[in-house]
């Protein structure tokens, strides 16, 4: 396949900036497009939009697909009737943890929780990181070298500690997570930002929009920004993954409050039943995370090598 | 010449980094509260909490307190480790050497691993074998492991006692002297063929759940590198002049894709640090990440600062050398053609 390539050289001295940036804006369009159908020549992609889509079709009917718990449906209904039931016996198709919970009805509540987990930290991080990586880019000098510092010294923290330490201040809980993932994941979209838009202003779109006298921030708006962004596509759809398979190591440590259905909880409440042969708890929710991050992971895959200009066309 | 000058910048700034870092987990941990209740003991009076805040200088404010312990830091005394029930500097180099042991072994299955695969892939490109091998490594970087390690030792540990738990026998391992803290190395040393085997048996399942997480990274640089370089021509040349393709791929293209893959080893090394977390605590393996965690669990501050000390040091160092790496590959590059 071809790539639409010739997007930015604009050499052609007789048009206006205006109709340029016009111009781009369709043949970036075009290689979007372009850019899709690739992705979705790829089968693995195409596995990991169908379980996505399956988890989105599960969050969203979870009160059709189960009756919610109340007060709390993120809370599994107990059935002290059947504590510790096999995958099978009636009513569960999947089983109950050791206080009746019901696996089944927990992965598809969980389904929720790790929409909003990753919805939330992604977005909150996006915005973050390319604000601060924007600032640092066009602003350049002493404010780009205080801010890519606080970078350094965030990057050089592991990420999981990081997320521990302060998961473990704020106390136990669900929202206490996604603060504390959100806390530590925008630096890697600030120093991606950052160096996309340093490329970008260099560019000659760029320097042909500034000589009409653009204001900065229409430059930024119009010309920078939607020429910088497609690397944070890659990084944002990997990190929906990440960030789940993060989050629910933190709640399989204890940071979650007990008994949510969250699937990281749902494995470490069903450890202990292990030992008695109780497979089934641990196994099930342990198989959601892991399609969930399996997913996403997929989909960036094969979204950044559709990108990659390595790879490209060979 | 460049390389030279931005290494010192580097390494220059290194410390600066690590006085941010220790700042910011500093105040968050005291954040916290005082760490009094590490060293105190159930029986102590109110007195005697006050007279033991004021010892280790707990009722001063925060920044106070961090200039002691920047202080302690440079006369190389991290403090007291709750967890450990030993000063911090005693346990650090145990725990260190146990992570970067696991983290040895996990590489090596995590490099073997791909480069085998990688290569697969890039040979086979856009057929089954490609789609395979990049399928088993994403789900290798998707698969949590502390749910990994938790199945694997049903059937392993439960089940057929092949492998067990925690790092060692402690009678095998009384028995042999450690001088290298890795007791692989150290069983090796002493030639002593029980210690040996014990200590493999104790690394292989955490190594491989950890060297399975970490693949992923090596995989796709492995297959990447590989797609250009089987379009050399030197490649084609190798083919022309009657080389089976085996010889081909294996001398010829998989050699030159093996340089760039080589950086990304060391990327997927600070992988291997932060993923050795949930590892340890599954296997019970008496390292770095098991320690921190119990420490964040019960507020032993010294602990938390000691080891997000270390980690760190470990991180940029593995950083600066794969931009040096990295630079130099370019330079080669540059003059090559």
């Amino acid at each position: 396949m071809t790539m639409t390539s010739e997007n930015v050289t604009i050499s052609s001295e007789s048009q206006h900036p205006r109709k340029l940036r016009s111009r781009a804006s369709s043949v970036r369009w075009a290689r979007r497009r372009e850019v899709m159908r690739e992705v979705l020549r790829n089968p693995l992609t195409v596995i990991g939009v169908v379980i996505i889509t399956l988890f989105l079709l599960m969050a969203a009917m979870a009160p059709l697909l189960t009756e919610a718990n109340q007060p709390d449906p993120y809370q599994s209904p107990r059935d002290w009737a059947n504590i510790d039931a096999a995958p099978g016996v009636e009513g569960h198709v999947l089983g109950t943890d050791s206080t009746g919970g019901d696996v089944l009805y927990g992965i598809i509540w969980g389904s929720r929780l790790s929409l909003q987990l990753s919805l939330t930290v992604v977005i909150s991080t996006l915005i973050i990181g390319t604000f601060v990586g924007s600032v640092a880019a066009m602003r350049g000098g002493r404010i780009d070298n205080f801010l890519m510092r606080v970078v350094d010294v965030f990057l050089a923290i592991p990420e999981l500690i990081f997320a521990l330490a302060i998961a473990a201040i704020l106390g136990p809980s669900f929202r206490n997570i996604i603060l504390a993932l959100a806390v530590v994941f925008w630096v890697k979209y600030a120093r991606i930002i950052r160096g996309e838009i340093i490329r970008v202003k260099q560019t000659d779109y760029v320097a042909a929009a500034r000589v009409v006298g653009d204001s900065t921030w229409n430059v930024y708006r119009k010309d920078v920004l939607p020429n910088a962004v497609t690397p944070l596509v890659v990084q944002a759809t990997l990190d929906m993954g990440n960030v789940v398979l993060i989050g629910a190591a933190l709640s399989y440590i204890g940071l979650a409050q007990a008994g949510l259905t969250e699937w990281g909880a749902m494995v470490s409440a069903g450890q202990s039943g292990i030992l008695a042969g109780q497979w089934w708890v641990s196994t099930f929710a342990g198989v959601a995370i892991l399609l969930w991050a399996l997913a996403f992971n997929l989909v960036g895959d094969g979204l950044r090598d559709a990108l990659d200009p390595k790879t490209e066309g060979r | 010449m460049q390389v030279r000058q931005y290494l010192i910048r580097r390494l220059a700034l290194l410390p600066l980094i690590m006085l941010g870092v220790s700042i910011i987990v500093f105040t968050l941990t005291r954040f916290t509260g005082s760490p009094v209740g590490i060293y105190a003991t159930p029986d102590m009076t109110p007195d005697e909490l006050a007279a033991l805040e004021e010892r280790y200088r707990l009722d001063e404010p925060i920044p106070v307190q961090y200039a002691y312990w920047l202080w302690g830091l440079l006369r190389g005394d991290l403090g007291w480790s709750g967890v450990s029930v030993a000063p911090v500097t005693d346990v650090i180099g145990l725990k260190l050497a146990a992570t970067l042991e696991l983290a040895l072994f996990a590489a090596l299955v995590a490099i073997v691993g791909g480069i085998a695969l990688g290569t697969i892939a890039g040979v086979r490109r856009n057929k089954a074998p490609d789609h395979a091998a990049r399928f088993f490594s994403i789900l290798g970087a998707s698969t949590p492991t502390f749910w990994f390690g938790l199945l694997l030792l049903i059937p392993f540990y439960l089940w057929l006692d092949w492998f067990p738990i925690g790092r060692s026998t402690p009678e095998i391992f009384d028995t042999i002297a450690h001088p290298t803290g890795l007791y692989t190395v150290d069983s090796v040393v002493s030639l002593n063929p029980t210690a040996m085997w014990d200590s493999i048996r104790h690394i292989i399942l955490p190594a491989v759940v950890l060297g399975f997480g970490a693949m992923a990274i090596i995989v796709r640089m492995m297959r990447s590198s590989m797609v250009e370089t089987m379009s050399e021509e030197y490649v084609d040349a190798a083919r022309a002049k009657g080389l089976p393709e085996k010889l081909v791929i294996k001398r010829h293209a998989r050699r030159n894709a093996l340089v760039p893959t080589a950086t990304v080893i060391g990327l997927s090394f600070g992988f291997l640090l932060q993923g050795a977390v949930a590892v340890e605590l599954i296997f019970r393996w008496p390292g770095l990440g098991q320690w921190v965690t119990s420490a964040i669990l019960s507020g032993d501050q010294a602990t938390i600062m000691a080891y997000v000390l270390i980690t760190s040091l470990i991180f940029m160092l593995i950083n600066l050398t794969v931009d040096i790496a990295y630079a130099y590959l370019d330079r080669r590059v540059v003059l090559g053609s």
